[in-house]
């Protein structure tokens, strides 16, 4: 995928690790709703964000994720009620930590969606989108290159 | 340095001879000239094989984690009237209460279980820097004598300050005296650089995203996943390590650098509060792959973020195992309005 034409046709593959309770809902309203967002995001569904390994997100990496959104509920609104809390703490080291090594900042997403914020999960992919398409195709940490 | 060793002595030989403790984890005179290695001393006249000197590198926690570990293990099997209580005394400088700390916060003994013989520190030689000044040869014969390290090889003598010789971690070290202790054996001095500890991750950080890739890239292509890191770290003590489990397997086997780059990432990962600049990792790596520079962002990190610092109070749990409300939420993603994509 390094030469130009193949580049032309390369579409950033997004995973997004989502929380059942908020913003899978979210991304079922955003469907029902009738908005529209880009096609680029698979999306895994897990209890809580507070559920998610780090080595989640590492793995879809290696594996040629070219970006990783994570979300859930937005702080406080947690269905096991602080299982985004410690979420958080987990992600702001880890972003930081995988920014230090030199990945690119925006490679690893994360984000609140709330259920009843279809369109704002829309923007979210539209963002997220967007900021991986202007990195191009992921180069460090992947298996094979 | 020699009263400090007396002391230990005296100390631990009471502890045996008095059944306080079943056994003291020490350091003894290794079997090369300038080394000391790690020796479990059971009987009070074995006492006299412990000693106190900068060749004392590795972290002991790990073993009183092992040996209790094991303990607790074997007596699962035994029936509640014939349990024995088994206590392990330690030879512990700051970084090595530090562990300890982390291992009563992480509740994997109790405090009745351990006996801390406090040892000041004043830093420890690193192998690497004294195997250059021996300029790669053998060491036949060494002497530390006053702060001065003379050493022989069949080449010759080399002399050198020990200050010249200690281990970067030493050189900043914020906590050389044990955070706590059963039995002081004397009192050190102030390391002086502590405040410089964080120096080379602001550096690293300022370089651009592609050269701190690069040299990433670079340490990491060094290391043969031998586990010395891991084995010798005392805040890594899983029983079953992520490295070696098939279900699921979450880092894979094969020769790939970015297999290497996962393990030695998590590894590393898992250390954030839990890190306590030991050393202990960097001293026993044989291909010399620079952890401290990445371990050490970690600590800045939980200091920064979470104002935490590893294994200093027991109050104060892991920064991952806990949470605030008003954490910092900078890093999360905020889509602006009405983006076309």
């Amino acid at each position: 995928m390094t030469d130009k034409e193949s580049a032309k046709e390369w579409e950033p593959k997004i995973v997004a690790i989502v929380c059942n309770w908020c913003t899978y809902a979210g991304a079922d309203l955003a469907g029902i709703s009738r908005i529209q967002y880009p096609p680029n995001v698979r999306i895994i569904r897990v209890p809580c964000t507070g559920r998610i390994n780090p080595f989640y997100i590492l793995r879809a990496l290696q594996e040629g994720a070219d970006g990783v959104l994570v979300s859930g509920c937005h702080p406080g609104e947690c269905h096991y009620i602080t299982g985004n809390l410690t979420a958080r703490r987990k992600f702001a080291a880890l972003k930081s930590f995988l920014s230090y090594i030199g990945l690119e900042g925006d490679r690893t997403m994360f984000t609140w969606v709330s259920a009843s914020e279809g369109d704002r999960f829309a923007q979210v992919i539209r963002g997220v989108t967007a900021a991986v398409r202007a990195l191009g195709p992921a180069r460090k940490l992947v298996k094979g290159i | 340095m020699e009263n400090v060793e007396k002391k230990l002595r005296e100390e631990a030989k009471g502890l045996l001879a008095e059944k306080k403790v079943d056994v003291v984890v020490g350091y003894e005179q290794g079997t090369l000239p300038l080394t000391a290695t790690p020796c479990f001393i059971t009987t009070p006249e074995e006492a006299e094989r412990l000693v106190w000197n900068p060749f004392c590198v590795q972290n002991l926690a790990k073993f009183v984690h092992d040996l209790l570990g094991q303990h607790h293990e074997a007596q699962k099997r035994v029936k509640p009237e014939a349990k024995q209580k088994k206590v392990v005394g330690v030879v512990a400088r700051g970084c090595t209460t530090r562990s300890l700390m982390i291992h009563l916060q992480e509740k994997q003994y109790n405090r009745d279980e351990i006996v801390i013989l406090g040892v000041p520190c004043g830093g420890y030689v690193d192998g690497r820097k004294l195997s250059a000044l021996a300029g790669g040869e053998e060491i036949r014969e060494g002497s530390l004598d006053g702060g001065k390290i003379v050493v022989k090889t069949v080449k010759g003598e080399h002399q050198a300050d020990l200050k010249g010789l200690l281990a970067d971690n030493c050189l900043t070290c914020r906590f050389n005296e044990p955070v706590m202790a059963d039995i002081e054996t004397g009192k050190g001095t102030p390391i002086a650089g502590a405040e410089k500890e964080y120096e080379p991750v602001t550096a690293f950080e300022n370089l651009p995203p592609e050269a701190r890739w690069a040299y990433f890239e670079k340490e990491m292509a060094k290391c043969i996943r031998c586990g010395a890191c891991r084995n010798v770290c005392p805040s890594c003590y899983c029983r079953i390590c992520f490295a070696e489990q098939s279900q699921p397997r979450w880092v894979d086997i094969g020769a790939d650098p970015s297999d290497t780059q996962l393990f030695q990432l998590m590894r590393m990962y898992h250390m954030v509060g839990r890190c306590v600049d030991c050393g202990s990792c960097t001293a026993v790596c044989p291909m010399g792959v620079d952890l401290r520079k990445f371990l050490k962002k970690l600590d800045k990190d939980a200091f920064d973020m979470f104002g935490h610092r590893a294994g200093v109070s027991l109050d104060e749990p892991a920064p991952l195992g806990a949470y605030r409300e008003t954490d910092k939420e900078d890093f999360i993603f905020e889509p602006a309005k009405k983006i076309e994509a």
